[in-house]
């Protein structure tokens, strides 16, 4: 790897860091309270398709492992339960085993933020609110154009994700939620399923099919209700085949990703099991499972709702490039 | 040869579907919901077709071994590019549909990459950049759209570009024969 210096940048990089401040803006504005965290963690959450960094500190001749948390939510949810209210971290993220890409970088700036006493809709008005606080400051209408493509942020256009996957994908519910039927569809209709789960053709259906549709018909999409094995730290809903998640998108591209948050501390706790027995079959990096998270969780977190956005991302759009790396001046490049 | 679609790379020559392709793009994509996949844009190189392929990162993908000779262009019909092999004078054909606009910047004459697959030829690599004379230039006229400044101009093998205002008749351009774009100009 090496270090590229992209001073050609300059300007894009000034234009990135103005967003920064209106986000920050806004947000404060609205109430949120800013918060600053550490980035390097003793354990972590389990996410089973996620790779962290792993460094350790060093005195004398003991040794500890420390990981760079590939989000602040952690941390986040502790200060929630003790009371902290609607907050927010906006600052580096990092992902292992992520090359660089037009929108990947193992190393990423996040905004997370949490609202208490709502759930995952009353979170999309208010990033619809940001996306129109943002644009009204660059462009001074609420609207703009990315790749010569209108995007008005009037209003979402919405899909649940059984929705999508029937428009564009041609699979009904029932099959969506039938993890054979599923199989049987996806092999009908070429794909290569063969000792492979569920999960991974359903995202790869996702990102092949689903995702180049959204946020392409004038209005950023939202796309919501993910099957349960997407939960994540989701709370589900009524019907307990899907959870209270949603993205949105603009021009196919995954901005921002938004959970009801789980307070129920056993089912997290399982879920945390499962995404760790996950981490060991696919060879993953065995960090030691935040503990106090699920202590945390145990005392009560208040009913709240919170979202990651990639800043990079978010601003790429805004500034009408195709690629996060435009917005950088230093960049680490293979 | 089988090998990780994660470990796809651009220029690589797949089989997929029962046609050969060409990887154009590969991208690693980490959705967050599931496995990292490969996203990539794959070219058909019978039909000049270009479509985005999602694999699974673990899925395995057969690589063909396609061979890139150096051949001379010679003439093109209303149906193919002929080509002959310095080595042998063997002439090959390449069908026009499979190099997607690509002969509008070829000189006869000229040396190019044609790929090879069992004796069979598939398409033309592109150069990077050709050098062509510019046969027809219309003086600039002074007020016209300020932000593209650029014009029209027709090359020696008949194809017309958007160049700086500055290009006359009799100089040599340097264009991206894949997008038609200018990219420079000869020094003199």
């Amino acid at each position: 790897m090496k270090i590229k210096v992209n001073f050609s940048n300059l300007k894009n990089h000034q234009n990135f860091l103005f967003i920064i401040r209106l986000i920050e803006e806004f947000l404060q504005k609205k109430g949120y309270l800013k918060i600053d965290l550490p980035v390097l963690s003793p354990t972590l959450i389990p996410e089973s398709y996620l790779e962290v960094f792993e460094t350790d500190f060093r005195y004398f001749d003991k040794r500890e492992k420390l990981y760079l948390t590939p989000s602040p939510e952690l941390f986040l949810k502790r200060l929630l339960v003790e009371g902290i209210g609607s907050c927010y971290y906006l600052g580096k993220s990092f992902r292992n085993s992520d090359p660089p890409s037009s929108l990947h970088s193992f190393e990423f700036t996040m905004l997370e933020f949490y609202k208490t006493g709502v759930n995952y809709m009353e979170i999309a008005d208010e990033v619809l609110e940001m996306l129109k606080y943002i644009s009204f400051k660059i462009f001074n209408k609420r609207e703009f154009y990315y790749k010569n493509k209108r995007v008005l942020l009037r209003r979402w256009e919405f899909f649940t994700v059984s929705q999508a996957f029937y428009r564009f994908a041609g699979i009904n519910s029932d099959e969506l939620f039938d993890k054979k039927k599923f199989m049987k569809k996806a092999k009908y209709k070429g794909y290569n399923i063969e000792n492979f789960s569920y999960e991974e053709i359903w995202s790869q259906i996702y990102t092949q099919e689903i995702e180049p549709k959204l946020g392409i018909r004038g209005f950023p999409t939202l796309i919501y209700n993910y099957p349960k094995e997407f939960a994540a730290l989701a709370k589900l809903n009524p019907d307990g085949k899907t959870a209270q998640r949603f993205e949105f998108y603009i021009n196919g591209i995954e901005l921002g990703d938004c959970y009801t948050e789980l307070s129920d501390w056993k089912e997290q706790e399982d879920r945390f099991a499962e995404e760790y027995l996950e981490r060991k079959r696919n060879k993953k990096i065995n960090h030691p499972i935040d503990k106090g998270f699920i202590q945390a969780l145990k005392y009560g977190l208040p009913d709240c709702a919170g979202i990651a956005i990639g800043v990079e991302r978010l601003a790429m759009v805004f500034l009408g490039f195709d690629s996060i790396d435009k917005l950088k001046v230093i960049d680490i490049i293979l | 040869m089988k090998i990780n679609a994660g470990n796809l790379k651009k220029g690589d020559f797949i089989l997929y579907q029962n046609e050969i392709w060409q990887v154009q793009k590969a991208e690693f994509y980490a959705p967050g919901k599931g496995a990292a996949l490969m996203k990539t844009k794959i070219w058909n190189v019978k039909t000049g077709k270009n479509i985005d392929i999602t694999f699974k990162s673990g899925e395995e993908v057969e690589v063909v071994e396609v061979e890139s000779r150096l051949m001379v262009f010679l003439y093109k019909d209303n149906e193919n590019l002929y080509f002959m092999d310095e080595k042998t004078f063997n002439q090959y054909s390449v069908p026009l549909t499979a190099v997607s606009g690509l002969e509008k910047y070829l000189k006869e004459g000229e040396k190019l990459y044609v790929y090879i697959f069992n004796d069979v030829p598939l398409s033309v690599r592109p150069p990077l950049s050709v050098r062509l004379k510019v046969v027809k230039a219309e003086e600039a006229v002074k007020g016209d759209t300020v932000s593209s400044a650029k014009k029209p101009v027709t090359l020696e093998t008949g194809a017309v570009i958007m160049a700086p205002l500055f290009i006359k008749e009799g100089d040599i351009v340097i264009v991206n024969p894949e997008t038609g774009e200018y990219t420079g100009r000869e020094g003199k």
